[in-house]
């Protein structure tokens, strides 16, 4: 307990910010034991209020990971960022895509030219995988909060689909040119990609995502089955099927891109 | 106002709804009932996490069955399911932020504010930064309730909420749930028939999918009226009965002429109108 108090004149120089930092830690130090020098401290509530709020989310708020950093890095709003790197479902799908790309590139690297046809048959399937493991009770633990949500449902998985066959997409098309294959043919595999990313998207709506990827996995080797029973399976990658893909892949994102947006 | 007209719901031969109507209005609506009653499919079904096979819900006027509808509906409530479930590397502060984001809550400073708020009234501020798989069971059941807080819903549906928490913790539960459910409508269920006397303004007990009852704890308490009573010695027959802490026996059931009667609780009415299903 002190008698003592700050002169006024002390406590205007104070407020004003011009005391050497020697005195102005010594009325810090009496401001923190004296009650009566603090309530002649005039403060903005408001101010200090908010201030203390962003202090506390600062404190309380993990640095965002790598991923939710280069999301913000490159224009993708903080809170979808966040949605997209964030829940370890999606670093799964990621993390099922880099490895299967890179894998795929090491073996290019090798240059086995028998390996092209195993690559254009698996690359779009790819994406599959990563869609299956975004969305889903079996892959989520905490599904059935997220499915009482606004967001849930097909915007939800629409957004985490983009982000897989993005990641999918760039890094498949960063092995193809390792490839011992003109680059027409390397990069056949990039529609049908698009096309069976899509029709999986479309048929969540009516099957569970794992599901509907199988079925659509399915879809996709028998079309290429079918090629090789008829002796020509370089034919599914044909300039004619191409147009069919990519006309299924923009007619099935539409529709599900308009029911997601309802 | 919520109307449920003839929901049924199957899984295989099990029948977990079976043409429920049923009707709920502003306040705390409980729900009592045994193991496979049928309350955690019907509050699933109100949190549209779950589609019925048959009969409808109108929620506020929207019916969950249309897309846009049920998007309408889930701005509107908050859901703390039966098993929450958690990304046990998030912490605490970092879950409720992303159950906000899915809310709809895009605005970061809204947003942060927003979840510091809910933290706070379900008392975990001090434990935001705490990672989940570092929090009690007690903690993470606040942290599942402190989500379905967010964005203050007009219909908040809690599935067994007190599982996990201790006394203290209950107390500080019911205060919030009974003040929330002064301006909304707010539906639980729970096993725990002290709960609902002390918190709701209604109890429905469910059995086989279907209400059997409907009406105010006190009339659940009546449903045992002149059935209850105590003796010195163990009665004979074989009723309910259980030794009380002064060692005389409590039983539920039929009394006989010399029976020293007393007044029963929620839990008589319910054990009564059960029997032994419960």
């Amino acid at each position: 307990m002190t008698s003592w108090h700050i002169p006024d004149d002390l406590r205007g120089s104070y407020l004003e910010g011009t005391l050497e930092p020697a005195l102005a830690m010594s009325v810090d130090a009496h401001l923190d034991r004296c009650a009566e020098c603090r309530a002649a401290v005039p403060y903005d509530k408001d101010w200090l209020e908010a201030s203390w709020a962003r202090l506390e989310t600062k404190l309380v708020t993990p640095r965002p990971g790598l991923s939710e950093r280069f999301l913000w890095h490159v224009g993708v709003p903080d809170h979808l960022a966040r949605l997209l790197s964030a829940t370890p479902t999606m670093s799964r799908a990621w993390l099922a895509a880099v490895v299967a790309v890179l894998a795929f590139a090491v073996l290019a690297a090798r240059e086995q030219a028998e390996f092209l046809p195993a690559f254009l048959i698996a690359a779009p399937v790819l994406p599959l995988a990563g869609i299956a493991l975004a969305y889903g009770p079996r892959v989520d633990p905490v599904h059935e909060l997220v499915a009482a949500t606004p967001m849930s449902g097909p915007r939800l998985l629409l957004a985490r689909a983009t982000a897989v066959l993005t990641v999918s997409v760039v890094l498949a098309g960063i092995a193809s040119p390792l490839l011992p294959a003109p680059p027409g043919m390397s990069a056949a595999w990039l529609l049908p990609a698009l096309a069976a990313g899509a029709g999986c998207l479309a048929l969540s709506n009516r099957l569970p995502v794992p599901i509907a990827a199988l079925a659509v996995g399915g879809v996709w080797l028998a079309i290429v089955g079918a090629g090789r029973l008829f002796g020509d399976w370089p034919a599914v990658f044909g300039p004619a099927p191409q147009i069919g893909y990519a006309a299924a892949a923009l007619l099935l994102i539409y529709r599900f891109h308009r029911l997601s947006t309802r | 106002m919520i109307r449920i007209k003839q929901l049924t719901k199957t899984y295989g031969a099990k029948r977990a709804l079976d043409g429920l109507d049923l009707t709920l209005g502003a306040g705390v609506t409980g729900l009592l009932g045994p193991n496979g009653a049928g309350k955690t499919t019907l509050l699933r079904c109100l949190a549209t996490t779950l589609a019925p096979d048959g009969g409808a819900v109108d929620a506020f006027g929207l019916d969950p069955a249309d897309r846009e509808q049920r998007t309408t509906l889930r701005r509107r409530l908050g859901y703390l399911p039966q098993n929450p479930g958690a990304y046990p590397h998030f912490t605490a502060f970092d879950l409720v932020d992303y159950v906000a984001i899915l809310k709809e809550l895009t605005d970061r400073e809204h947003r942060h504010a927003e979840v510091r708020r809910v933290l706070a009234e379900v008392g975990l501020t001090d434990q935001a930064a705490t990672k989940v798989r570092r929090l009690s069971g007690g903690m993470r059941q606040r942290l599942a309730l402190a989500q379905a807080l967010l964005g203050e819903p007009d219909l908040l549906i809690l599935d067994e909420p007190t599982v996990g928490l201790d006394p203290e913790q209950r107390m500080v539960f019911r205060a919030l749930v009974s003040r929330l459910g002064e301006s909304r409508t707010v539906v639980l269920s729970t096993h725990q028939t002290e709960d609902v006397a002390a918190l709701c303004e209604r109890v429905v007990v469910m059995r086989d999918g279907r209400a059997v009852f409907d009406g105010t704890p006190g009339e659940l308490a009546a449903v045992a009226d002149g059935r209850v009573w105590l003796s010195d010695t163990p009665p004979a027959t074989s009723e309910l009965f259980w030794r009380t802490a002064d060692g005389r026996y409590r039983t539920l059931g039929a009394p006989p002429p010399s029976a020293d009667p007393t007044a029963p609780g929620v839990e008589d009415g319910y054990l009564m109108l059960l029997g032994e299903a419960a």
